[in-house]
């Protein structure tokens, strides 16, 4: 996939989560899932997403086993919980397998969105690790006073102003540099031009075939 | 009152941070810890926190393994102030922000008015206790941050780049005012890069390098000029009154700064002109 071009793997993303919406039958599903595995497995990011795949795992067995109660049938609570995780999985393979730069230029020059909106997207999601970190080092600052998450709900509820109001803080002041040295390295300007190979090439439209004939499957099947 | 022994670390996939570093830190002690980049600094620190647990060895406060406790639980002995003060400012007064820590701890009302006044009294705090703390300037915030290790009445102070961000008068300020909590009993361990403040300052000097202690004694011996090579092979920086105190024909011994180096230099001047004079010396 990384030898693909961007908008071919946002494509495939796109298509496995409507997929992923058509179908309610836990086997097709747990199909895609594999099929998402094994191109994670040959992009060779395997290593990288063992661990947030396996705090999937977990959080969809969770979301599938809390519908029990509620008289859902199990085939559709299985369902539900692979539905989330294909998904979640779905972009977690885009991403680390498309550059950030080459999917923005993807999507002005050749899905035609504008490129402050671009711009936004990937930006945001460039900022993703950046923030976890920062809550990391919030959390480990506080800790350091005496701070311990209460028992009660409330408290609980209450004390994590205690982490979220300097990541805020944080977040406003580290957004103002960040709007300041993008104005000042020409964003905005009417005329840009993009580095990156985003052209599609043969095997882009073989996956493009590809993705058209499994839709076409998905439809009839269910 | 502190006691690493034989401690381990690595991060997960990646190279050991630690190779088998032992450290003892006495009460009052004024260490000044320091390393190139990726040396180990804040991870030992780290440890000493509970921040992290090593992979192998043990860390002991007071004889006590702590490898069960935690940041909260020994934030009562040993304060940790980060870089970055804002991390961990966001109350609406000072006063209120040095509170934090007493607040987690339930202590009565009156515990925690004690120990905020006098950990604002002890950082020269108390004229802007009602100002709003992300209004001051970083030297005052990076204060703020101490008050509030400082609330909790720890024995050890640790400091990861105090000084960074800030001009030669606010490092000076603080400075002084670590010199002055020293030598009211608290210990102080001083991450820095600055050698110049190393010098001046800690009695004791502990280097990393690569993951190892390499140097733990006297700060003055490690500027030492026949130290001196190995000091900038462990990426430090000899500070200019060490380096000229080394170049001097007449060993000048210990010297700490310019002021200690000119006076130095004076008498050793004076001691010759003596001599040439036949006067006695």
């Amino acid at each position: 996939m990384k030898n693909l071009a961007p908008l071919c793997n946002l494509l495939l993303t796109i298509m496995l989560s409507v997929w992923t919406v058509l179908l309610w039958d836990p086997l097709p599903l747990a199909a895609l899932l594999a099929l998402e595995l094994m191109l994670i497995g040959y992009a060779g990011q395997a290593g990288k997403l063992a661990r947030p795949i396996f705090g999937l795992t977990l959080v969809a067995g969770f979301f599938a086993i809390i519908q029990l109660p509620f008289d859902v049938a199990v085939p559709t609570a299985i369902a539900s919980g692979l539905k989330m995780m294909v998904m979640t999985v779905a972009f977690l393979l885009l991403f680390a397998t498309t550059k950030l730069p080459g999917l923005t230029a993807a999507l002005v020059k050749q899905a035609h969105i504008p490129y402050e909106y671009a711009f936004l997207f990937t930006s945001a999601l460039r900022f993703v690790p950046d923030f976890l970190a920062e809550s990391q080092a919030v959390r480990e600052a506080q800790t350091c006073r005496g701070y311990v998450p209460s028992r009660n709900p409330v408290k609980r509820l209450i004390s994590y102003a205690a982490m979220v109001e300097p990541m805020v803080l944080r977040a406003i002041s580290r957004s103002e540099t960040m709007a300041m040295s993008l104005e000042l390295r020409g964003f905005g300007s009417a005329r840009r031009t993009f580095s990156q190979q985003i052209e599609f090439r043969g095997r882009d439209y073989l996956v493009l075939a590809v993705l058209a004939a499994l839709t076409a499957v998905v439809v009839i099947y269910r | 009152m502190l006691d690493i022994q034989q401690v381990s670390f690595a991060y997960p996939g990646h190279a050991p941070a630690l190779k088998e570093v032992s450290l003892t830190v006495a009460a009052g002690d004024f260490i000044g810890l320091a390393g190139r980049n990726g040396s180990g600094k804040t991870t030992l620190t780290r440890l000493m926190v509970g921040l992290a647990k090593p992979v192998s060895g043990q860390v002991l406060l007071d004889g006590q393994n702590t490898i069960q406790c935690g940041p909260a639980t020994m934030a009562r002995a040993i304060g940790y102030v980060f870089q970055n003060p804002d991390r961990q400012i966001f109350r609406d007064t000072v006063a209120q922000e040095v509170a934090f820590g007493p607040e987690q701890m339930e202590w009565s009302d009156s515990e925690r008015a004690e120990a905020v006044a006098a950990a604002l009294n002890m950082t020269g705090l108390e004229s802007v206790a009602a100002a709003y703390p992300r209004g001051l300037t970083r030297s005052f915030r990076q204060r703020v941050a101490i008050a509030s290790a400082l609330a909790l009445k720890p024995r050890l102070l640790i400091l990861d780049e105090p000084t960074s961000g800030q001009d030669a008068e606010e490092k000076a300020q603080l400075m002084n005012l670590l010199d002055q909590l020293n030598q009211q009993g608290i210990g102080v361990i001083l991450v820095t890069h600055d050698m110049e403040l190393l010098l001046a300052h800690s009695r004791r000097a502990v280097v990393l390098h690569q993951g190892e202690k390499v140097f733990d004694g006297p700060t003055e011996e490690l500027f030492a000029a026949a130290a001196a090579t190995q000091v900038t092979e462990w990426g430090l920086r000899v500070p200019d009154v060490a380096a000229v105190a080394g170049k001097l024909e007449k060993p000048l011994g210990a010297v700490r700064s310019v002021e200690e180096l000119a006076d130095r230099i004076e008498g050793q001047l004076r001691g010759d002109e003596r001599e040439k004079s036949g006067a006695p010396v």
